[in-house]
């Protein structure tokens, strides 16, 4: 998941490669509010793993963010 | 209030001419038009324009950053750190609360809203993009723009079609007399080359369809002209209230004496035939100024190769400035850049002013021999104590600056 994660985050919304990290917060990565959005979008689009935009917001690192995508995309 | 004078004293330039003022001068001053086919206008009537050269938005500004960005403000941002730069001015150092933002431009992000219009349509409402709100409506200019360099002082989009980004700075030059701002981050930013755009302006029969000779298309006061080719940009001036700039120091590159603007209140898109609109602005612009007509040496006119505009802005060149001023009309080189027209043109008067130099008009073959003017054919030392730049819009707008050296 963290691999498909990295590949939305690069090539959709543009975050440098480099800084995409388990531990990275969102502060770190850029992902502001209109971001997250962005992101609970593309993550549905994309994968089809639904996650609002208030539930990515309380992600503390892009690991939690990971950690929620296995959850959703489990129940799938 | 005749005698508030602006100063210019930084250039930002992101045009058809290049990225970059002295990339912009050179190409100008060579009168090498940018028009070309342009691939992303098949299917449309008119497949011509006038795109930046090499324009990297990623690279200019970093990816992440360009993504959340609608190519009009890709090219303010890229232009307002040019201008900044060449202001010799850190944002670090200002209070920007005393910093203002007065921007044109005519028609926001349309290949913003093309591109999710077509999302809504094909794939469904519910994948729109969040970013679209903040990336389509005109008003995101100057906020980001703000947000680029900490400008907390007032915050403004002018937009009245081709004269939006004259207009504007006319508009900054009064919240400086007024004292409202110690500097104004003042011009204009459009990006109208989308399929949707290009269409309606062909529509109109506004524009060339020279397609057999894509470099000769945009030909001002040309006998053969046959219409304007889009063209894609921004430019951006840093204007300061004298005083300011004295006491830092700054170079002063050129005076921005007088504002003149207009309505025709005749047509939504025809230009009153004797040019009554443009004429009162020329006049309001001078009287602003506190100067005579036949003091003026240079005029950058509106000049967009359309047979209308060209043939009513000469004749009131003729009756109303009797000098004989040496007129010259860039957009043979750059097409025509919509609300930020009047801004990049703006810029050339500056520079025309300081460096004693004006520029040639492109694709001039044949000048028109109805319009009887003195029209620079290569690039011609002048002497210009008063110079003036001319918009005319769609909607009957008609906005005139006046520019004199430091």
């Amino acid at each position: 998941m963290f691999e498909q994660l990295k590949e939305i985050l690069a090539g959709k919304l543009q975050v440098p490669a480099d800084l995409i990290t388990m531990e990275a917060t969102p502060e770190a990565i850029e992902l502001d509010s209109l971001a997250v959005v962005e992101l609970s979008l593309v993550l549905d689009k994309e994968l089809g793993i639904k996650i609002s935009d208030d539930t990515l917001a309380e992600a503390g690192t892009v690991g939690d963010i990971v950690r929620l995508m296995e959850e959703r995309g489990a129940t799938l | 209030m005749p005698g508030a004078d602006a100063v210019v004293t930084g250039i930002g330039l992101v045009s058809p001419a290049g990225i970059g003022t002295e990339a912009n001068w050179e190409t100008v001053c060579a009168a090498k038009p940018a028009a070309a086919l342009d691939p992303e206008l098949d299917g449309v009537p008119v497949r011509l324009s006038c795109r930046v050269p090499g324009f990297d938005a990623a690279a200019l500004l970093g990816a992440r950053r360009a993504h959340r960005l609608d190519r009009c403000v890709q090219f303010a941002l890229v232009a307002v750190r040019e201008a900044l730069a060449d202001a010799d001015l850190d944002p670090a150092d200002w209070d920007g609360t005393r910093v203002g933002v007065v921007l044109g431009c005519g028609l926001g992000g349309p290949a913003t809203a093309e591109r999710e219009h077509q999302v809504l349509r094909e794939e469904g409402a519910q994948w729109v993009s969040p970013l679209l709100l903040a990336m389509h409506p005109v008003g995101m200019l100057a906020g980001q723009v703000a947000i680029e360099c900490g400008a907390r002082g007032p915050n403004l989009v002018v937009s009245t079609a081709c004269t939006s980004g004259t207009a504007a700075i006319g508009m900054a030059r009064d919240l400086l007399a007024l004292g409202r701002c110690d500097i104004v981050l003042t011009g204009g930013a459009e990006a109208p080359v989308t399929p949707l755009t290009v269409a309606g302006f062909a529509q109109m029969g506004a524009l060339s369809r020279r397609h057999d000779d894509p470099a000769g298309a945009s030909r001002p006061f040309d006998a053969d002209r046959d219409g304007f080719v889009a063209g894609e940009g921004a430019g951006l001036l840093v204007l300061e209230r004298p005083e300011h700039a004295r006491a830092r120091g700054a170079r002063v590159r050129a005076r921005v004496v007088g504002y003149g603007g207009s309505a025709d209140a005749h047509h939504i898109t025809a230009p009153h035939p004797e040019g009554r609109g443009i004429e009162a602005a020329v006049r309001a612009a001078l009287a602003d100024a506190g100067a005579s007509p036949d003091e003026v040496a240079h005029v950058n006119a509106h000049g967009t190769s359309t047979p209308l505009n060209d043939a009513a802005e000469a004749a009131v060149v003729r009756r109303v400035l009797p000098g004989g001023p040496l007129v010259t009309s860039t957009k043979g080189v750059t097409g025509h850049l919509i609300g930020a027209a009047g801004a990049v043109e703006a810029a050339y008067t500056v520079l025309a002013v300081e460096r004693g130099l004006v520029p040639p008009t492109a694709n001039l073959d044949r000048p028109d021999p109805g319009l009887d003017l003195d029209l620079a054919t290569a690039p011609t030392p002048r002497r210009i104590g008063l110079a003036l730049s001319h918009s005319i819009g769609f909607g009957g707008q008609n906005a005139v600056l006046a520019v004199a050296p430091a």
